[in-house]
């Protein structure tokens, strides 16, 4: 019975700075991680695939309303919006594939 | 052109280079019976230039481009045709140098070449639409 040791306030005291006094450090580190996240990263790659979107959407209207030049040229940029969609898509599906594998983990 | 898929981009200039050639071939085929007068220059055919464009991914190159348009020689060929309107004192008007036979070829060279282009972007889309597949 001697073994187990009382629970005090000698147990708890020490957690306290390790807590309290690094929370601004950590707050940092975090935000410069989180610039350079996975969400940021997301963030671009849609940021890229809105300007391709909007190319192509541009090459629609010129087509309507004949000011396309190029039909390949309008087929191209919209199979490469198409094809940038589903990398990005793919690659967000595979991030939270993984994201849920952990989250299920028995800890 | 991103060169994520280059090879849509490589494709897509090659179409666009032999859409210009059966532009140009479409030109000359209306042209063919294009008559000046003696003292102005003949209808000029037009032949396409085209060059490969150096860099790209891996140094694989970045497909082809129209460099310019050469016109044909200005003389044409003269014709004897004393009743024609455009005829001059020795009863002589020019004709376009080229024949139809060539210019059909052309179309023929360019048209398969710009399928052949298309082929190449459809397996290229759809090689990396499969790329897109993997582990899935």
């Amino acid at each position: 019975m001697a073994l187990i040791p009382p629970v005090g306030a000698a147990m708890v005291t020490p957690i306290q700075p390790t807590t309290v006094a690094p929370t601004t450090g950590v707050e940092s580190a975090g935000a410069a991680a989180r610039s350079d996240s996975f969400g940021a990263a997301v963030n671009r790659a849609l940021d890229t695939l809105n300007t391709q979107q909007l190319n192509a959407d541009q090459m629609a209207r010129d087509a309507a309303t004949g000011k396309l030049q190029n039909v390949e040229d309008y087929l191209l940029t919209a199979a490469e919006a198409q094809l940038s969609t589903q990398l990005t898509v793919a690659v967000r599906n595979r991030a939270v594939e993984a994201f849920n594998e952990i989250m299920r983990m028995q800890v | 052109m991103s060169g994520l898929f280059s090879s849509l981009g490589v494709a897509g200039s090659g179409m666009s280079v032999y859409k210009t050639w059966i532009d140009a071939t479409a030109d000359n085929v209306a042209n063919t019976n294009t008559v000046k007068p003696t003292s102005e220059a003949a209808y000029q055919a037009k032949n396409v230039v085209a060059a490969s464009v150096p860099g790209g991914a891996n140094a694989v190159g970045q497909g082809a481009q129209v460099t310019q348009i050469l016109l044909s020689d200005r003389e044409g060929t003269v014709v004897y045709a004393p009743d024609h309107p455009l005829a001059d004192q020795q009863g002589m008007v020019r004709y376009p140098s080229m024949n139809m036979t060539d210019q059909m070829t052309n179309l023929i060279i360019a048209q398969r070449a710009y399928q052949a282009n298309v082929t190449v972007f459809e397996r290229a889309r759809d090689a990396y639409l499969r790329a897109l597949e993997i582990g899935r």
